[in-house]
């Protein structure tokens, strides 16, 4: 469980401190391992392993979901404003 | 043990390259060899079906998603990180570290998670009858992901 609080945190601290919209979502895919670390951990811990199991499953693939979502977003994202940074998104700001 | 905490431990280690390398695809690299990592995690953890869907979806298909989104924008050198943000890492990791090793293991007796009951059944019992309603809502996830991409890359008429 530990381990799983160490990954959630390099992946927040990625979200805070990084500008790159490709490396931020390789952050929130780190907090996702995280999450499923823990969820399966604690399932394991409690001999509650199968039911662990589905749900990290489902989490997975809401995860996938989220990936595709979000990648085609990027893409936009650059075919728009030709880069990468986040600070050069602000058209939405105010 | 020995094996799992070494495993685990790599597990970090790729995530924290993913984040703090410089090049784009190397973290997306590093990112398959995390996930691949935690797959044999989950083997180890008697859980073979979550651990065949974390390699054969996370550390494969989403890693071909990672570097075709990578080589379609072909921008990563465009983008500057502050230095900063790389020199401190270490520093506020290690406090990190101290204050899980210290709380972490108290604060672990205290919140209730799954109920401590014998499971019975196969995993195909609990997936399909205890978890339907979970079912249904991963096909509504995946029906909104399929549309959004459609959305997203849909071709745009000249009047718009």
């Amino acid at each position: 469980m530990g381990f799983a609080a160490g990954l959630i945190f390099v992946g927040v601290y990625c979200l805070l401190a990084m500008k790159n919209v490709i490396k931020l979502f390789i952050g929130i895919e780190v907090i996702s391992k995280g999450v499923s670390l823990a969820l399966l951990a604690s399932g394991f811990v409690r001999k509650n392993t199968l039911l662990a199991q589905s749900l990290v499953i489902t989490f997975i693939v809401v995860e996938v979901s989220l990936v595709a979502t979000a990648l085609a977003i990027i893409i936009n994202i650059y075919k728009h404003t030709k880069s990468l940074d986040i600070r050069k998104l602000t058209k939405l700001k105010g | 043990m020995v094996l799992q905490i070494v495993l685990l431990s790599g597990l970090v280690v790729f995530s924290v390259l993913a984040i703090l390398s410089k090049d784009i695809l190397k973290s997306a690299i590093s990112l398959a060899i995390a996930s691949l990592l935690l797959g044999i995690i989950f083997f180890r953890m008697s859980a073979p079906y979550a651990g065949v869907f974390e390699i054969s979806v996370v550390a494969g298909l989403i890693t071909v998603l990672f570097i075709l989104t990578i080589a379609l924008t072909k921008a990563e050198g465009d983008v500057r990180e502050a230095k900063l943000a790389k020199i401190v890492f270490p520093l506020f990791f290690v406090i990190f570290i101290l204050i899980d090793v210290f709380v972490m293991k108290s604060l672990i007796q205290n919140i209730p998670a799954l109920p401590e009951t014998a499971e019975r059944g196969t995993f195909g019992d609990v997936l399909w009858k205890q978890r339907t309603f979970d079912l249904v809502g991963q096909l509504a996830v995946i029906l909104a992901g399929v549309f959004s991409v459609l959305a997203l890359f849909r071709k745009r008429d000249k009047n718009e």
